[in-house]
Parts: C-alpha cells; structure tokens; sequence
C-alpha cells in the first residue's frame, strides 16, 4: 500500500515536470510552462531595466579593444581601432538586441517558418522555396565573397554574431525563443545574403503580368491601354533633363513580341501592398537658410516590432558613418557620415517576368528552348516542420528561373507552366555599395559605390558637405522592347528572354539640376527623351507632387521645414477628386447623416490630420467606391487587378459612361455618377457603425486606427496601435500598417554634420525593455532624436553606458 | 516547528538549486526535503506548495518591482490569468508533489 502510494505520488511529480517542460500545441501554442514561468530562467529573466552600469566582455575573434557608447536612446556608438573589429563588434551589438528578429527574418526568407511553429507556415514555407529566394542568396553570397572587401566584413559580422550567440543560456534567450520553446543556431554569413533577399522580395517582387495578360484576354489591347497605362503623365519625373542623354543605347534585336494567347490562371505571387513606397530628397544650400545641403529620406514599409530599422554609429580609421542599419547585415544601409548622405527609395520598375515552358513530358526533365530540349535542374526542398512529419518538396529550375507553381503546388488550371525570372536571382553585391557608401568623401565615391548595386533598385538620393546634390536611379534593368514585360511571354524562344541589360552609365543620375533640388517618391523616374523602355507595376502620383510644390516654393530652408514635410498630412488625390465627388450627389437623396457628413465633407480642408473628421469620411468614401467600380476585376479563379488611384479618378472624370463603372451586382446600369451615390451612402454607414460601436467621433487617428505588429503574427501583448494622421497617398505615409519606417534630416554643415532621426520602435527588440517602444510616442508626435555625432571623448560624457568588448588574451 | 523549519529549508536549499540548475531541480530538492524532514505526507505537501509557490512569486514579484513591471503588464494579457499568480501556482503544484512522494518514501522506510 505505501508503495503504492510512493508510487504514485512519484508518478504525478514526475508527469508535472514532464508536462510543463515541454511545449503543447492544443489549437493554440503554449510554452512549456514550468520552464517559461521559472523566475530563475524563465521569461521573468527578461525584464529590464535602463542599463546603468558599465561592463567588459571578453570575446574571440577581435584584434583590439573596441568601446561601445550607447546613448540615452540605447544607439551604440562603436569606435574599434581597425574596420574588421568594426563590423565584428557591429555583429555583436546588433545580436545583442535583435537576435531573435535576425533568426526569424532570415527563417522567412529561407522558407523555415514551419520549423518553428509547425504545418500552419507550410505553405508559406513552400512558397519561399518555390521562389527561389535562397538561390538568389545564394548568388548574392558568391558575389560578396568575390570581393575581398565585401567577403571580409561579412565575415566579421558573422563572428560578431556568433560571439554574441556563443555566451548564451537559456535565461539569457531572448523571449520569443522561449515561448515558442526553441534556441537560437549559429549564425552564417549567408543569412545575411538571405536578409537582403527579403529587401528584394518586399521591394523588387512587384509585377501584374498575369493580371494583364488575364485583362488582355477578357477585355482587350484597348481597355489594357485605358485602364493600365504605362505612363500616367503626371508630375514631374524624378529625372527630368530633356535632350540630356548623350549616349547610343544598347538595342536588342526587334524581333516582334508575341502577345499571349488565353489565360494565365496560376495565382500571382504574393502582392506588394500600394503603401509601400517611400521619399527621399536634397536640397542646395541656394535654398537653405545656412548655405549648406539639407537631405530627407523616409522609406515606407510595413511597421512591425521589433522594428526592421536598428540605428547604429560606426567609428574606426577610415570611417564614421551613422544612420539605419538593417538587423543581420553590416554597415549602414541609409545614413551619414562626416562628408556626406544618402537615402533610399524604391525604383518601382519591372523587374520579373513569367516565361510559359513547354515540357517534355511530366517528368518536367526536358524544356523546349528553341529547337532543342533543354535539361531542367530538379531540386528537393526539405523542410522540417515542428510537431510533424518533414516535408520534400521537388522546384523545378529552367534557365530562365524557377517553376513556381505546378501540379504539387497549387496548379494551374490548364495545367501551362511558367518559369519565374527575377532580377533578385542574379549574381550582386549590394554590401559593397553600402561599405563605399558607408566611407564616400564626394559625389564620385557615390558614384563609384553604386555601380555594384543591383536589387532592389533604388533611388538613391545624396548630398554632400562640399554643395552637391544629386540622384541616381540605380539597380540592374534588362533592356527592354516597348510592351515587353507586360504580358506573360513564350519561354520557347530565347529571343524572347532578357537580352541584355542597361550598362550603369546609362542609368538615370541627375546632379545639382537648376531647381536646386532632386526628390523622389517612386514616381515614373525620366523625362520621354530617355532612350529605353520603362515599365513598372505602379507609379506613385500625389506625394511626389506635394514634395515637389513645396520644395520649389521654399526658400531659406531649415531643418525644421523639412521636418514639417515629412510629416505634412496635405491629401493632394482629395484635393483633386472631392470637389468632383460632392458635385455628383444629389443631395435631396440623402439621409440625415448622410447630410451632415455631406455637410462637413464640403467644409473640409483636405488634410488628414489625427482630429481630423472630414478625412474619415472621405477615406471611407473611397474604401466603399473603389471596389465597388473595380468589381468586374474579382474574380475567384483568375488574377486581375485594380487600376491605380490615379487612373480610377482620371476615368471618373473623363469616361464616367466607362462599362466599368456598372455594378454587376445591380440591375440597373450605373454611371459614374450613381457609383459616387452608393459608395457615399456606404462609406457614411461604414463611419456610422463604427460612431456607434466606439461611442466617440470619428476623428481620422482613431478611425484609421494604426497599428505596429509584433513579428509573430502581430500577437496583440507585444504589439501596440496609435493614433496618427496621413495615410497612402500623402506625404506622411501612414496607413493602417504601412508607414515612414525610418525618418532622416541631415543637414550638411562645413562647421559639422547634423542630423535628426526616428523610427516608430526602439534599439532593442526585447518586450520587456523599455527600449522596446519608446521611440513610438516621439515618432507619432512627428518628433525626432537629435543625433550626437561627437567623438568619443566628448560624447562618453552624455553616454548611458559603456560597453568594453576585450580581445581573448 | 518541525513544519516551519522543513518550510524555511526548502525554500533556502531551492532557491540554491535553481540559481544554477534548471527549473526541475527544485522538484529533487523537495523529494530530499521531504524524505529527512519525513512529516506527514499532507503536511508534507503543503510545505512544498507553499514552500515553492511562495518562492516563485516572491521572485516573480521582486523582478516586476525592479523593472516597473514593464513585462509582467504585457504577459497578463498574454497568459490567461495574472501571470504572478499562475507563476506561484506551476512552481507550488510541483513542489507540493514532489514533498509529498519524500515524505512518503520516509514514511514506509520508517515503519519497516
């Protein structure tokens, strides 16, 4: 009997350790609770406070001492005696604060997400691999270790990294690893190559081409130029030097595209939302109150916390550069240094095609290329998932690219295939044009840094101390015949294919034009007398026209005006269509709310300040009124896509009899006119619901209600919603998920360097940091930090802490 | 007195124990506990609860005062009840169990 009972007694304590030390996944995940609550290593080890006191450590790898000096904002600032001991120490600082985002960012890229919380991320793992996302970092990584440059910093990084990694255990893992019951692996230097990948993926992954050749079958040659015209004629271009292009272009031969035949019906790959984007501009010191340059850069992403922006300061012999760096690669990535700045928009242009292959047979072994069969490459993709069985995917790779989607993943109707050519696949070495960047002294070491970059593509803006100011549109673009890259196009035939590609000296550049400024916010990039074909997926149209008025009617320029436009909430596209609008309502149909929102509507002053009521009205407006004229473009078993904001509102103006304005749904045939009537009334029930549900007014910070998601599917503990103005479409870029990511004023002043930044996150990435957020309130409030851009000894005064990295003896 | 001494030590031995070893091994510290002190096998298991439960919030409570409970706030709405008290509770259930099999396992040898 008393056995028994031993044993059973010992039997429950024994089953409790075992089952809370291990993870459990009942329709939701939870830790291992014994091990995550343990206030001795659990989670509770990972409450902060401010950092007060300093510290050395003792790590492998470095030549010399390097001393870190972090800032009331916690932004290191590292002085190393030598460059490899700089980008170690980079790695290492970097580790410190946003290993578990590292590790994540580089899993989605690589397609491992599965590996962490099981079969629901299969497919997106699948995907991932399908894209060849880790053959293109593959590439990347041959051509970064080609240059010894390149190869000997991201080595460095990585050591860093690993040296961070190295000292830690499970109560010093950062918390998202312990609740999903998970430690960190070593680092490579190929995640870096996967993270600039992703930059890719988000920015240079943008294409319609099923869309159009789905647009083109259904509706015709005509409606596609109507409805998605390769030039809106709108604005200025970024470059705009008519005659001012005194080189002979590189020609293919012309043979004539062949327009597809039928449907395209494979799903598109996943969308980059219209909110991404970004600005960036300089202007000369003829326009600023101090004489000198002043240069902007906000790039607009998905906000998400930890933020994909970490500010850094790198100091050695040779260099002192601060700015944005992007966690998992070295250097920085948008910045400054003593002599210089530049800045980062997306180029926006068409930089994937999808080629139709006519296998063989099902083996998909053999692909007709020309008169020959061609062999294909078959790789196995394993992916391990968590809690279940691991998972072989076979990708087959032409030469054109990979065959995304097949008869194993999610297949096309008709059963074609198509190979995915991206820009992204292609050998590059981006790190070195950041390194240059990094040490640049003039407008010809800017030049020379850029002429490694390939993808993403960028508009690089850039200023100088010594008065420059200057633009280049850089990025490797195939040279293209007009129309080609619309539609799908024929894999058969190589003179189909990419033929040859812009040499660097012809790509756009722009410096010191007589306007005193160069801005650009991924509009169409030149003026028509360029000589090559330009197609993108979208061009932006307002905020580059608002930049644009205001930085020629400016004079004696300050950083604070700069600040001001970054934040302005002016919304030119309401401007432009909301006079139009309210002259279509007949207002005796309206109810009485629908009145008083008509009422304020007329009375409102177009911008989408946080307070502002008319702005939610209007924006509600539009949410109703744009799928409601674009209906005819959902449809469940092909792609089709909406035409832009701009060319919505253009053809309401100039075709309101257009077909596309009749709602399917209806009876009746509606025009223009009656499509503004009921997306009004549905767009006034939209804000009236949400008056009622809420019990407060409509003011547009709380309507549109923001939102800063942690990683992890935005899990609600860590991830936080403000109220702010701007949306897409203006200036102040901020829509519900997507905004300025990264704001940056530089003033480039002979008697010193100043600059002013913000991000709407913090250094560290850990939630129970005060650093986590608390650069948030400062970014809503359209403030920003004062950068110390002072050497060491004057700066260790106003220092937080200090940290001594020693070599191992 | 027997109660309160076997109480004070378990709390003292395990706090030692899991300044440098999992979070487990507070569950051997009871066992042992338990076997040497050999009270009554409920007494014994409401020291450990205790014991541990009270170790673990107190702990948990310590962190939270020092970092201003910057974390505890944002794990209360993650977890499904107030996070210092599900901490006490994981840490007592183990430790009520694992007391109660030492002081059991005492019990038999003692009566042979």
């Amino acid at each position: 009997m008393k056995i028994f009972k031993v044993g059973l007694s010992a039997l429950i304590t024994v089953s409790l350790i075992w089952t809370l030390n291990r993870s459990w996944n009942v329709g939701q995940s939870i830790p291992p609770l014994g091990k995550f609550l343990d206030p001795f290593h659990g989670f509770w080890q990972n409450a902060e406070k401010a950092p007060t006191a300093s510290q050395s450590i003792t790590i492998s790898g470095l030549q010399g001492e390097v001393i870190i000096v972090y800032d009331s904002a916690l932004i290191p600032h590292i002085f190393a005696q030598n460059e490899d001991d700089l980008f170690l120490a980079q790695g290492f600082v970097t580790a410190q604060h946003r290993l578990w985002q590292m590790e994540f960012q580089t899993h989605a890229g690589a397609g491992r997400i599965s590996e962490i919380i099981g079969s629901a991320a299969l497919s997106y793992d699948r995907q991932q691999r399908r894209l060849g996302l880790m053959f293109g970092a593959q590439q990347a990584y041959d051509g970064i270790k080609n240059n010894p440059t390149s190869a000997r910093m991201l080595e460095n990084f990585s050591k860093g990294v690993n040296a961070y990694i190295s000292q830690l255990t499970y109560e010093d893992f950062p918390l998202e690893y312990k609740l999903l019951d998970y430690a960190p692996e070593e680092w490579t230097e190929m995640k870096s190559a996967i993270l600039l990948k992703n930059m890719a993926q988000t920015l240079n992954m943008g294409e319609k081409d099923l869309e159009m050749t789905n647009t083109l079958h259904l509706f015709g040659k005509e409606m596609v130029a109507l409805l998605y015209p390769d030039f809106e004629n709108v604005g200025d271009p970024i470059v705009d030097q008519k005659e001012g292009w005194r080189f002979q272009p590189v020609t293919t031969d012309s043979v004539p595209l062949a327009l597809p035949a039928g449907l395209a019906s494979i799903p598109p790959n996943p969308k980059m939302p219209v909110d991404v984007g970004s600005n960036n501009w300089a202007v000369n010191g003829n326009k600023t109150l101090s004489g000198s340059p002043i240069l902007c850069n906000d790039p607009h992403l998905n906000l998400s916390l930890p933020s994909i922006w970490y500010i850094v300061r790198l100091h050695a012999p040779g260099i002192n550069v601060m700015g944005a760096s992007l966690p998992g690669s070295p250097a920085v990535i948008s910045g400054f240094n003593d002599s210089i700045a530049w800045g980062v928009t997306n180029a926006q242009r068409d930089l994937v095609d999808w080629f139709q292959i006519k296998f063989k047979d099902s083996s998909k072994k053999e692909y007709l290329s020309d008169d020959a069969w061609k062999p294909s490459r078959q790789v196995i993709e394993h992916i391990k998932v968590k809690g279940g069985e691991d998972f072989y995917d076979t990708v087959t790779y032409t030469h054109h690219g990979p065959v995304v989607y097949d008869e194993g993943f999610q297949p096309e109707r008709e059963l074609k295939h198509y190979a995915f050519r991206w820009i992204a696949h292609d050998p590059s070495n981006e790190l070195q044009t950041f390194y240059e960047l990094n040490k640049a002294n003039n407008h010809r070491d800017y030049m020379n840094a850029l002429d490694h970059y390939s993808s993403p593509a960028q508009n690089f803006v850039f200023a100088s101390v010594s008065g420059d100011v200057a633009m280049r549109i850089q990025g490797r673009f195939p040279v293209r015949r007009p129309g080609e890259g619309k539609f799908v196009l024929d894999g058969t035939q190589t003179n189909q294919e990419w033929q040859a590609f812009i040499p660097n000296e012809h790509n756009i550049t722009y410096k010191n034009p007589s306007r005193n400024f160069v801005s650009s916010a991924n509009q169409f990039p030149v003026d028509e007398t360029y000589p090559y074909y330009i197609n993108g997926n979208s061009w932006e149209a307002y905020r580059n026209r608002r930049i644009n008025k205001i930085l020629s009617e400016s004079e004696d320029i300050t950083p604070a005006d700069m600040k001001e436009l970054q934040a302005d909430n002016y919304n030119l596209k309401a401007e432009e269509s909301l006079p139009l609008f309210l002259k279509s309502i007949d207002t005796t149909l309206l109810s009485a709310d629908e009145r008083k929102a008509f009422t304020m509507l007329s009375r409102w002053n177009y911008v989408n300040d946080a307070d502002s009521e008319g702005a939610s009205y209007y924006e509600a407006w539009w949410d109703a009124l744009y799928p409601m004229i674009w209906d005819e473009m959902n449809n469940d078993s092909i792609a089709l896509e909406y035409p832009t904001t701009y060319t919505t509102i253009h053809l309401i103006k100039t075709k309101p009899e257009l077909v596309f304005f009749d709602v399917m749904a209806t009876p009746e045939k509606e025009t223009a006119r009656e499509v503004l009537q009921k997306s009004f009334s549905k767009g006034v029930e939209a804000v009236e619901k949400w008056k009622k549900e809420k019990g407060i007014n409509p003011a547009w910070g709380d309507y549109k209600n923001s939102f800063i998601g942690h990683l992890l599917r935005g899990l609600p503990a860590f991830s936080y919603h403000v109220r702010h103005g701007g949306n897409h479409d203006i200036v102040n870029a901020h829509s519900r998920t997507h905004g300025p990511s990264w704001r940056m004023v530089v003033s480039l002043e002979k008697t010193g360097v100043k600059a002013w930044g913000i991000y709407p996150g913090g250094q560290s990435g850990n939630p129970g940091s005060p650093y986590y957020n608390n650069l948030i309130d400062t970014w809503v409030k359209d403030n920003y930090l004062t950068f110390n851009f002072a050497s060491l000894e004057k700066i260790q005064k106003y220092s937080l802490t200090i940290t001594t990295l020693i070599p191992t003896p | 007195m027997k109660f309160l001494f076997q109480f004070l030590i378990t709390i003292a031995i395990c706090f030692i124990l899991q300044t440098f070893l999992p979070w487990w091994s507070m569950a051997i510290g009871c066992v042992i506990i338990g076997y040497v002190f050999n009270n009554g096998s409920l007494q014994s298991f409401v020291i450990g609860f205790l014991g541990i439960g009270l170790l673990w919030m107190g702990l948990a409570l310590w962190i939270d005062f020092q970092t201003q409970s910057i974390l505890t706030e944002k794990m209360n709405r993650l977890l499904p009840i107030n996070s210092v008290v599900l901490t006490g509770l994981v840490g007592a259930l183990v430790g009520g169990f694992a007391s109660m099999t030492g002081a059991l396992a005492a019990s038999k040898s003692t009566r042979r």
